[in-house]
């Protein structure tokens, strides 16, 4: 069961900032100017970024915890304090001993990083800094959340780039699951900084006009984003005890790979990836037919979507069944830092749809016109919601979320994101 | 079961290397050639030395030294096990660690990007990630099924095996490919160094005079699968991964928790998985780096879970002989433990010590020359991380009914 839900990003703090950022037509009132006086960047290209720098974290994260973190783990935690105070737990450190922690990154901690290298490289290693060598690990974030949540279960970081947040989130619930731990603390987090923007540009990940457009023809690639998704699970049978507010339930989750992507690219493999998604479905006893919604990880990458649309085509086809239902929320929220995760809850939670694109254009190819979703009243929540991400280097991973049982939902706390 | 191992290390590429080198004594801390260490505080490590002459091939050449370590000790591990790649029609998946990925390649990227644009070949960036090792095995192999890079620092290649003995279980996969991977790089040899975390002489696990830890590199993969599937290709399987387990600290970002409550709770939990009592472990492969705190931590640990026994079961100390692997210590040891279980010998490490502000720790430190096991049926290998991130495997002997 998910019970919590905290995130942090260039919408603010909380699930109503997130919401709100949904319902907007687009990403631009969201956009901040990258920092390019390091002269990373190519003339031309891309200039913004969704960026959660000027977000307070104040009441998540005292002054004191947050000058020991690098900027991934200052988010990580204020968005695991969130989603322990969305779950009913008012204080911080109480009752969670062996909580486990699954937190994916794409990228780490890579402010420290760079500015490690540029000790190492250019000042000497005799001026490397102890600490920011510590908090350079791709490991900090979920260090932290156990260090100041007193999380003693299980500790794991997941890099598998666009794939890893849904795999953080399986890890997670298989922690609960298997019992190796009550309770998890799963999301992801990542920061954008001035040089993996700048290369992410130059590689021609970026779309120019920063305009996020999946499944557009129009498209050319994704804005960049950072920030913190982090979620709370447990057992329907400690939730039950805790009267706890059921935010969506974890029903499977798998992933595959697409051996004909390269390095840093995606592939060719639908065929392959919709093979397995198939199978991890029909594995946990799914009807293609149950599904009401799909949330897709597409993010306005020419390469990307084509792949996710096509294997959805072909999971779909296969059984000539119209497709579900797509959204795409990547569009306003960009690509990184976990949104497209409190996305996918809040969907799962309480339809919480965004708007259609002011201006889409169909691609002939993947046919599929996303944020269009018949009006669901929200008593009536979609039952089961099927939430995919396909990631460059060839990996892909889904996660399956039903919808609340009435009794669980009936408890919703007004606000998400308070304590 | 495991069915396959493939191995590269500062020994050398293979898993006979590996083995022979071991059983030798000698360690593989040394001077090295990776980088310039001039300016560096220490100047050892266990290097992997050139891939065997036609391993490595053209497309291949583009990958991060981390990436073909892994894909030289998964194609090795495959080729044991009795596969042949492609596997894409098994469910099989890819579960490796990795701390750093191709940072050694980034840092060499990033340094003509600073001062030579034009030198900078994004091309070279490709395979420079953290998941670069992981996803380059499943590319080599053909793997559709689940791929997953975990970077839980040093204890990432522990998880990963941890992770992918779940994945066989549940049946999500027929076969898992699981290991670690990582390269020297000068982001970690300078960071650990800046902790003073690093020996100046080849490290010292748990031995008087004992300073720091010594850097390796390498990579380390095991084939997992179903008995059943295994000896139906007529694969002797080499040891069975028996149960694993996994905690936090929850304490600091680098010292240990000093009781070593969290290390030991890791060593419960898998003892648990593996259904066995703690009485049933026959020899431990500890993680001992050689720093003085995280060795006290994990010998506390040890005496938390085995009592008086801690004293006298069989230590084993690859790092003695390897240096540490980061990201892919917890894989290669993990290796190292199917290799004593099967060979039923115990590799030692060199007996040296050195005056210095530490005592040998009061453990049975296999040293000196090899220890004969005949009757060790089980084994643990522990893994401890920054973050307070702890693994530990339990690996039993496979014997035909």
């Amino acid at each position: 069961m998910i019970t919590g839900l905290g995130t942090v990003g260039a919408y603010g703090c909380g699930s109503d900032s997130l919401r709100r950022a949904l319902a907007a037509p687009d990403l631009t009132v969201l956009l901040s100017d990258i920092d390019r006086t390091s002269g990373y960047h190519r003339p031309g290209g891309a200039r913004r970024a969704l960026l959660a720098r000027d977000v307070s974290l104040a009441e998540w994260l005292a002054p004191k915890e947050a000058r020991r973190m690098s900027p991934p783990s200052k988010l990580a935690v204020a968005a695991a304090r969130m989603a322990l105070a969305c779950a009913g737990f008012a204080d911080r450190r109480a009752d969670r001993e062996e909580m486990s922690v699954a937190i994916s990154t794409a990228f780490g901690p890579s402010s420290y990083s760079e500015a490690l290298l540029r000790q190492i490289l250019f000042d000497g290693p005799e001026a490397t800094s102890p600490f920011l060598f510590t908090e350079s690990v791709a490991n900090a974030p979920a260090a932290q959340i156990a260090i100041l949540c007193r999380a003693r279960g299980p500790s794991m970081t997941i890099t598998q780039r666009e794939a890893g947040a849904l795999q953080a989130i399986g890890q997670g619930a298989a922690d609960v699951a298997s019992g190796r731990a009550p309770r998890s603390l799963a999301g992801a987090v990542d920061e954008m900084t001035p040089l993996l923007h700048a290369l992410l540009d130059r590689f021609g990940a970026l779309d120019t006009a920063e305009m996020a457009r999946p499944f557009d023809r129009r498209r050319h690639g994704f804005v960049a984003a950072e920030g913190a998704t982090v979620l709370l699970l447990e057992t329907a049978a400690s939730a039950a005890e805790r009267s706890a507010h059921v935010l969506a339930r974890v029903l499977a989750w798998g992933s595959a790979f697409d051996p004909t992507a390269p390095q840093a690219g995606w592939g060719t493999g639908h065929e392959r990836l919709a093979r397995s998604l198939r199978r991890g479905l029909e594995r946990a006893g799914v009807d293609l037919r149950t599904i009401d919604l799909i949330v897709s990880g597409a993010s306005g990458s020419r390469g990307g979507d084509r792949l996710e649309a096509l294997m959805l085509r072909d999971v779909w086809g296969k059984e000539e069944r119209p497709l579900p239902p797509i959204l795409a929320p990547k569009r306003v929220l960009g690509e990184y830092g976990g949104g497209f995760l409190g996305a996918a809850v809040l969907a799962a939670a309480g339809g919480c749809m965004p708007p259609p694109a002011a201006s889409f254009e169909t691609d002939p190819e993947l046919s599929i016109v996303p944020d269009i979703v018949p009006d669901l009243p929200s008593a009536a929540p979609p039952a089961t919601v099927l939430v995919t991400s396909v990631a460059a280097g060839g990996a892909a991973s889904w996660l399956l979320l039903g919808a609340p049982e009435a009794q669980e939902a009936q408890e919703a706390p007004e606000t998400w994101g308070a304590p | 079961m495991v069915s396959g191992v493939g191995a590269v290390s500062g020994l050398g590429w293979g898993v006979d290397a590996l083995w022979e080198g071991l059983r030798s004594g000698r360690t593989a801390i040394r001077p090295f050639h990776r980088f310039d260490h001039s300016r560096h505080r220490t100047h050892l490590a266990a290097e992997a030395g050139a891939a065997p002459q036609g391993t490595v091939s053209p497309e291949q050449r583009r990958l991060s030294m981390a990436d073909r370590f892994a894909v030289f000790a998964a194609a090795e591990a495959v080729h044991q096990a009795g596969l042949t790649a492609p596997l894409d029609t098994l469910e099989a998946g890819v579960w490796l660690g990795s701390s750093t990925g191709g940072m050694f390649e980034s840092e060499e990227f990033f340094h003509r990007f600073v001062t030579d644009r034009r030198h900078a070949r994004l091309g070279d960036l490709a395979s420079q990630q953290v998941n670069g090792p992981g996803d380059a095995v499943a590319r080599h192999l053909g793997v559709t099924g689940p791929v997953q890079t975990i970077s839980s620092a040093c204890s990432s290649g522990a998880l990963a095996l941890g992770a992918a003995l779940d994945a066989v279980r549940s049946g999500t996969v027929d076969v898992a490919v699981a290991g670690g991977s990582d390269s020297l790089c000068r982001l970690t040899y300078a960071g650990f160094n800046a902790l003073r975390s690093v020996d100046e002489e080849p490290c010292l696990p748990f031995r008087a005079g004992r300073a720091g830890m010594s850097f390796g590199e390498g990579a380390a993969v095991l084939v997992l699968e179903p008995l059943e599937r295994a000896l139906a290709r007529g694969v002797t399987p080499l040891a069975e991964l028996a149960g694993a387990g996994s905690s936090c600290d929850a304490h600091h970002m680098t010292a240990p928790e000093p009781g070593g409550a969290g290390a030991a709770a890791a060593l419960q939990a898998a003892l648990r998985d593996a259904r066995l009592p703690a009485d049933a472990i026959d020899f431990v492969n500890a993680h001992a780096t050689g720093t003085p705190l995280n060795d006290a931590a994990e010998w506390r640990a040890l005496v938390r879970v085995f009592g008086e026994r801690a004293g006298t079961l069989p230590i084993v100390l690859t790092k003695a002989i390897l240096g540490h692997l980061l990201g892919s210590a917890g894989a290669i040891e993990a290796v190292v433990t199917v290799l004593c279980l099967l060979h039923r010998e115990l590799h030692s490490a060199p007996s040296v010590v050195r005056p210095g502000d530490q005592e040998d720790l009061p453990a049975n430190l296999v040293l000196d020359r090899t220890l004969a096991v005949p009757e060790a049926h089980a084994a643990v290998s522990t893994s401890l991380a920054f973050g307070g991130a702890n693994a530990a495997l339990v690996f039993s002997r496979w014997e035909p009914a």
